[in-house]
């Protein structure tokens, strides 16, 4: 599904330049529960914006789904998140204004959905992850792990390809980090595609396929 | 754009309502600073031109063509004037210049002037004038003239020392009545073709006064009495002044000028009649009117630029995530133009019915008192709408481009907060 050949980001300028990956070659199957480890530094995140499409690689190339992404402006590449990938973010990020529903369904809206059907669709999704009775919530009255579960819940909605997570336990006690992913495998065993960075060993047990980096090259990748 | 409207109806519903108050008070400031101010300033010009009208010539004046000393046949114009369905009344009036003195008892010492002056004489149907102009509201002191009295007069408060505004600054060639008030005797003297003169002494009845220069710089005796003073054209009006309805008045002033065939006249109406330099000062009005609504304008586009950036830089972090999970950029911004677009129109309608419902009749009950003229406030829907169209036109401009710079950067920089 997801090819990247000789991925490398830089930052920077000169003296000042810093290599974030350097020539990464990595290759991601439909229904995979991969997750990206390795120390602080170690480009986790940088990989998954590159393979996400949230960043562009100083050089080197991703192929998602058979298309070479570099030839995708700004709009197409909106377009691919929109309709083939799912988010979780280390904070949630909900939007404060919009309740738990409302968030939910913002995808399918943007996907042209009629608002009955979105907000039907988005209710669904919350069932899923056991929140339905928090859907006229705004985020503000939500503990950390029930908005977490509401982020999977956009996230997954519209049935994305392939599910990028940053961290999704990084802010959550023990006991939620593992209602997440306990989520995160009943979405795997169902053929969701994870693609998950976290620092915790713990958690990245939960995976199939296990990717370390160190300085921005693969170390191991089992 | 469902995008756009679906998070901007969000947004304001679950903003701060004390910030959106705030903001929608800016956008009502803006609104009066827009209309009222440059309304009140027309208003001022405005004012006076109506005082003209309801004072002085109602709403269709006629007078003698330049050169000539009377309205020639007047007797058959008042006649089709008074028998005319749109006319409701008429106030002809006889007109002379005369010279009258204050001092009646000495003679004046060497060197001296003598207290007197020159001014016109107005003759006056007391009943028709008082229906036309309603005269008696003028009488600033003493009594108005009864219709068939004669010996009486009325003399306007801009032409005596004790009340003329203009007494204390000394202006050469600028002549006032001294020691002349209500009960004085007073000599009128109306010069003659052969070189002589009529007199007549009167007692000063009242004293008149209006913002409007042709009452409160004449002298006013009944149209009885002026006529029998009169040397030559007996018969003949030196004024018609005309209350019709205000829009039929152009009609009117053609059909009596159909009407009038090779006699000669100046039919206007009161619009046309006001003096130029009225009409100067509403073109100047009008010029620093368009000057303040366009600083206000300015000033709206500031407020409403710093406001929906800051809302946006603020919001940087979701703006990015929206981006992040394939919001368009242009659902984005459409939210806060939408936004904008909000306040713009809160505060227009706000403003709009404070205008209308509460400033307009105030300042038409209370006008402001200017020294020439009752200021009143003038706006009409139309203009109000023109402005508020621009308001609104400045004010989605002044959301858009502040949404556009924040959605143009970097998603991922968005979303880290870098």
């Amino acid at each position: 599904m997801i090819t990247a050949k000789q991925l490398t980001r830089k930052y920077g300028k000169g003296a000042l330049e810093m290599v974030a990956l350097k020539s990464v070659d990595l290759s991601i199957k439909n229904g995979e529960f991969i997750a990206i480890i390795g120390p602080s530094g170690a480009g986790k995140s940088t990989l998954l914006y590159q393979l996400s499409l949230l960043d562009e690689p100083t050089s080197g190339e991703i192929h998602f789904a058979g298309t070479e992404t570099s030839r995708l402006n700004q709009a197409e590449k909106t377009e691919l998140r929109l309709h083939k990938m799912g988010f979780v973010f280390q904070d949630y990020a909900l939007l404060p204004e919009l309740s738990a529903l409302e968030n939910v369904a913002l995808p399918f809206l943007m996907q042209g959905m009629g608002r009955i059907d979105a907000l039907q669709h988005a209710g669904n999704a919350l069932q899923r992850v056991g929140l339905s009775d928090k859907a006229d919530n705004l985020p503000s009255a939500l503990s950390g792990g029930q908005q977490q579960r509401v982020s999977i819940a956009r996230a997954i909605a519209h049935n994305p390809e392939v599910l990028f997570a940053d961290e999704p336990t990084a802010n959550l006690d023990s006991k939620n980090g593992k209602l997440v992913m306990d989520t995160f495998e009943s979405l795997s065993k169902e053929g969701q595609t994870i693609v998950m960075v976290t620092h915790e060993e713990e958690y990245a047990a939960h995976a199939r396929r296990t990717i370390s980096l160190k300085d921005g090259s693969i170390v191991s990748d089992q | 754009m469902r995008v756009g409207f679906f998070l901007a109806v969000r947004q304001i519903k679950r903003s701060s309502k004390g910030t959106t108050a705030l903001i929608i008070f800016i956008m009502v400031l803006t609104f009066l600073n827009l209309v009222v101010v440059s309304g009140l300033l027309l208003g001022l010009i405005s004012g006076s031109f109506v005082q003209f009208r309801e004072s002085y010539s109602g709403e269709v004046i006629i007078t003698p063509e330049e050169g000539r000393d009377y309205i020639e046949n007047s007797p058959q114009l008042v006649s089709f004037l008074e028998s005319h369905p749109e006319v409701d009344m008429i106030s002809p009036r006889y007109g002379v210049g005369a010279t009258i003195r204050g001092t009646l008892g000495s003679l004046p010492q060497n060197n001296e002037r003598p207290n007197e002056l020159s001014m016109r004489v107005t003759g006056i149907d007391v009943g028709r004038e008082e229906h036309v102009t309603g005269f008696s509201r003028f009488v600033l002191f003493g009594e108005h003239l009864n219709a068939d009295e004669e010996g009486y007069m009325l003399i306007g408060a801009n032409l005596l020392k004790k009340y003329s505004s203009f007494a204390d600054a000394n202006i050469p060639g600028l002549d006032l009545l001294e020691d002349v008030d209500v009960g004085s005797r007073v000599r009128m003297s109306i010069p003659r073709r052969d070189g002589g003169e009529i007199r007549k002494e009167f007692i000063v009845k009242g004293i008149v006064k209006s913002k409007v220069d042709e009452i409160s710089t004449r002298m006013f005796i009944t149209d009885k009495e002026l006529k029998r003073l009169l040397p030559v054209n007996k018969e003949q009006f030196q004024e018609i002044a005309v209350r019709t309805d205000y829009d039929y008045a152009p009609y009117l002033v053609n059909e009596v000028k159909n009407f009038m065939g090779n006699s000669r006249a100046r039919v206007q109406t009161s619009d046309e009649a006001i003096p130029s330099f009225l009409r100067d000062i509403e073109t100047t009005m009008g010029v620093l009117g368009n000057a303040l609504s366009s600083i206000a304008l300015v000033v709206a586009t500031i407020t409403i630029f710093i406001v929906i950036f800051i809302n946006a830089v603020t919001k940087r972090k979701f703006i990015g995530i929206m981006k992040g999970i394939g919001i368009s950029p242009g659902a984005i911004q459409f939210s806060y133009v939408l936004q904008a677009l909000f306040y713009g129109i809160a505060g227009s309608i706000i403003g709009a019915v404070l205008t209308f419902g509460l400033l307009e009749p105030y300042f038409s009950a209370n006008p402001i008192n200017f020294p020439f003229s009752d200021g009143i406030l003038v706006v009409t829907p139309l203009g109000a709408l023109i402005r508020i169209g621009i308001l609104i036109v400045v004010t989605v401009c002044a959301g858009y481009i502040p949404a556009k710079i924040i959605v143009r950067r970097n998603t991922l920089d968005a979303i880290l907060g870098r």
